[in-house]
């Protein structure tokens, strides 16, 4: 019987790739699960494709809260303190601690880096 | 991701280009600075190891090895906030996932095989005609 799958029309082919830009990569989904499983378990493939339709849709969840609450308050842009506060609002109470923290320290981050570049700067005037 | 490390700079574990485009699939967006977006992919990592932690406790209490679709749907459901949000999304049980997409939109035309030879075809049986002998083997099909 012939098959027609290399014949796929590019409209076909044009779905599957949006698909796929709507979803984290599974090979990066499939890693960080790993990481948590212990070392004999494994991870159905339906398992993986499932997480990550459930990571776009945690994502698009989060952001809509924080952006409505932006547009609430009249502001154009979505921030870090934001998205903390819409995993709050919305019962992730588990990752608000962890979340603050990487805020804190990219912040920090973003300071030593402006540093570096004004030091740089000195160091050329001096020159 | 590094969390205990103090001196680590952190990286979240997926491309930026690709979180922010699913951020920005909904229309309402606007603009969205690079500290949301740097917590928005850490978000999402420990969002699915919450889940898989979860998903992997269901699957060992049913002393099972093999994580599978229903042990995380059995996860969500025990876990409010996400129940609230995720469990209307995630496919039924007789919708498996790893039918080609393909499949769901456009179906493949069934194509009619041509019938063995020496096969007697139903119609010939009411296709009376004096000429022709009773018993009409037909090997022509389209």
């Amino acid at each position: 019987m012939d098959d027609n799958i290399g014949a796929r029309s590019s409209n076909e082919d044009n779905y599957m790739i949006k698909e796929q830009e709507q979803l984290l990569p599974i090979a990066n989904v499939g890693r960080i699960m790993k990481q948590i499983l212990p070392p004999n378990a494994k991870i159905s493939k339906e398992a993986k494709e499932t997480m990550q339709e459930c990571v776009s849709e945690f994502i698009s969840f989060v952001t809509s809260e924080a952006s409505e609450k932006c547009r609430k308050e009249r502001r154009k842009t979505v921030n870090g303190d934001d998205v903390c506060w819409a995993l709050e609002t919305l019962g992730f109470d588990d990752y608000a601690g962890p979340v603050r923290r990487y805020l804190h320290r990219y912040r920090e981050q973003e300071v030593d880096r402006a540093n570096q570049e004004n030091g740089r700067n000195i160091l050329k005037d001096l020159e | 991701m590094e969390e205990e490390d103090n001196n680590e700079t952190i990286l979240p574990e997926f491309p930026t280009g690709r979180v922010k485009k699913i951020m920005k699939l909904d229309k309402d967006i606007n603009k969205v600075n690079s500290e949301a977006l740097f917590l928005v992919s850490c978000s999402a990592e420990l969002f699915i190891r919450f889940l898989a932690e979860k998903s992997a406790e269901v699957t060992k209490g049913k002393k099972r090895r093999i994580v599978k679709l229903e042990h995380i749907r059995i996860a969500v459901q025990r876990h409010r906030p996400t129940s609230d949000f995720l469990l209307d999304s995630l496919p039924l049980p007789s919708q498996p996932l790893d039918r080609p997409i393909t499949d769901q939109i456009h179906p493949r035309p069934v194509t009619e095989k041509p019938v063995p030879a020496g096969t007697r075809r139903i119609d010939d049986f009411f296709n009376k005609s004096a000429n022709k002998s009773p018993i009409q083997i037909d090997n022509e099909e389209s």
